[in-house]
């Protein structure tokens, strides 16, 4: 087994005026660790459009999850979607992705814009082999995997974006694929990927969308633990079995709380130096020990990193922020966002009387939610998370 | 002289970032970059009554925006003989 994962993040914005997304993406984690992917896009836009979208993505994805053909799936979906009263056809476009083992990707497309392959931020062609079923014509593709291999896939909103406004013809393949050259970095996660690009045809259209406008993006990479410890153990003599645990893990280590960062300090006879810069006002400054990544505060900061994983989860607008900003919160957060697929908190329980005052913000019960709040969401992100609590 | 102001969670909550701010003032305003070294510090031990401030090896509670100048001027020019 190659140590390779895929990183999926996508990303939709609405037609103007519509509060319902046509454009629907899909994905299917089997227990093998293969992936299916499907990003569908209904006829029309509103109500309509999502139900057949949803309907498409939800039927292919778990057909091709169970094995069945794609023959099969494109005849189960002709004879279950409702036909459009105006139009007379029950009609969705879909692209499917699927990744075995890690090794291969299949790329199965019905009249989406052809997903991009970028390969090291350069795009390169795949060969494709054209089918008829049931009268569609459908594309298929298989592609042996290398590490940073990037799928692109999108909706045709993306490709109309611009047009009759800031370009006459909207922007074309091509010219999205310039733009994520351009844009491409390898730090960049599948989600930035997919907002990147989104945002950009967002801008074309002027901030008023002519179509539902998806862009998903699978990113093939390497698995890498990053270890967050937080909170001193709840037993005064568990301190040094738990930093063993901790430091003993593989990966980058982020310590986070004072008290915590000075029993870390302790264990590996280095001392906290702290710095003095107030790089945001509201995010305490960072610390620096010998042999740890990233000494953080506590509980204001990982506030602070829940609130940009929620926002990461939603629309990424607060990406400006965490994605360049050099706090501790944003530095967390590219950490575990950007860096990591596999997440071990290390989560001590101990009560700190001071954090027991009623005037301030801060206590024990918060500083559990946090976590379990934050785990939540890296879990929603892709990631593997453990929690060990002392 | 080593001043070290703690921004563990309680004290930066009660404005240890202000308080470094107004320390910086004082200590430009008498010219004292050269003799007074100003640094933060990972948490004193004293969160119920922050802000805490040590001063060399003497621990300063409950520092705030308010006080700040007069406990800067109560401890460090005076200490210095000025």
């Amino acid at each position: 087994m190659n140590n390779l994962c895929t990183d999926i993040g996508y990303t939709s914005v609405n037609k103007a005026g519509e509060q319902l997304c046509g454009d629907h993406v899909e994905v299917v984690n089997q227990e093998d660790g293969s992936v299916v992917l499907v990003l569908a896009d209904g006829l029309g836009s509103g109500v309509k459009a999502n139900i057949l979208s949803t309907l498409t993505s939800k039927i292919i994805s778990t057909m091709m999850a169970n094995n069945l053909s794609i023959e099969d799936c494109v005849a189960t979906i002709a004879a279950t979607l409702p036909v459009c009263e105006v139009r007379g056809i029950a009609y969705s476009t879909f692209t499917i992705l699927r990744i075995a083992g890690q090794r291969e990707a299949e790329i199965i497309q019905y009249d989406n814009p052809h997903v991009i392959l970028l390969r090291e931020g350069k795009h390169i062609d795949y060969p494709e082999t054209a089918m008829e079923i049931g009268g569609k014509t459908i594309y298929r593709s298989r592609v042996a995997l290398q590490e940073n291999d990037v799928f692109i896939a999108m909706s045709d909103g993306a490709i109309h974006a611009g047009v009759g406004s800031s370009l006459n013809f909207g922007w074309q393949r091509e010219d999205i694929i310039d733009f994520m050259e351009m844009m491409y970095d390898n730090d960049y996660t599948a989600k930035t990927l997919s907002t990147l690009l989104v945002g950009e045809c967002n801008r074309l259209y002027g901030g008023k969308p002519g179509d539902d406008t998806t862009a998903c993006t699978v990113k093939i990479r390497q698995r890498r633990p990053v270890n967050l410890l937080i909170g001193p153990p709840s037993d005064p003599a568990d301190v040094g079995k738990m930093m063993a645990l901790f430091f003993g893990k593989e990966g980058k280590h982020i310590v986070c709380g004072g008290t915590t960062s000075t029993l870390a300090a302790q264990f590996l006879h280095e001392e906290v130096v702290p710095e003095l810069d107030y790089v945001d006002p509201e995010i305490p400054p960072t610390a620096k020990i010998r042999g740890v990544d990233l000494v953080t505060e506590g509980v204001i900061t990982i506030n602070r990193v829940l609130t940009y994983a929620q926002s990461y989860l939603a629309d990424n607008s607060e990406y400006s922020k965490w994605g360049y900003q050099r706090d501790g919160a944003s530095r967390i957060a590219r950490l575990l966002f950007e860096e990591a697929t596999d997440i071990n908190f290390y989560v001590g329980r101990a009560v700190n009387p001071a954090h027991q005052n009623p005037d301030l913000p801060i206590n024990f019960s918060i500083k559990m939610r946090l976590v379990d709040q934050l785990s939540d969401c890296l879990r929603k992100m892709g990631k593997r998370i453990k929690v060990s609590y002392f | 002289m080593k001043i070290s102001v703690c921004v563990g969670s309680s004290c930066h909550l009660k404005g240890s970032y202000k308080i470094i701010e107004k320390f910086k003032e004082c200590i430009a305003a008498n010219g004292l970059e050269d003799s007074v070294t100003l640094q933060a510090a990972f948490c004193l031990g004293k969160c119920t009554n922050g802000v805490s401030v040590k001063m060399d090896d003497e621990i300063v509670c409950g520092v705030s925006e308010e006080n700040a100048e007069a406990v800067f001027n109560q401890y460090v020019l005076q200490k210095s003989g000025r």
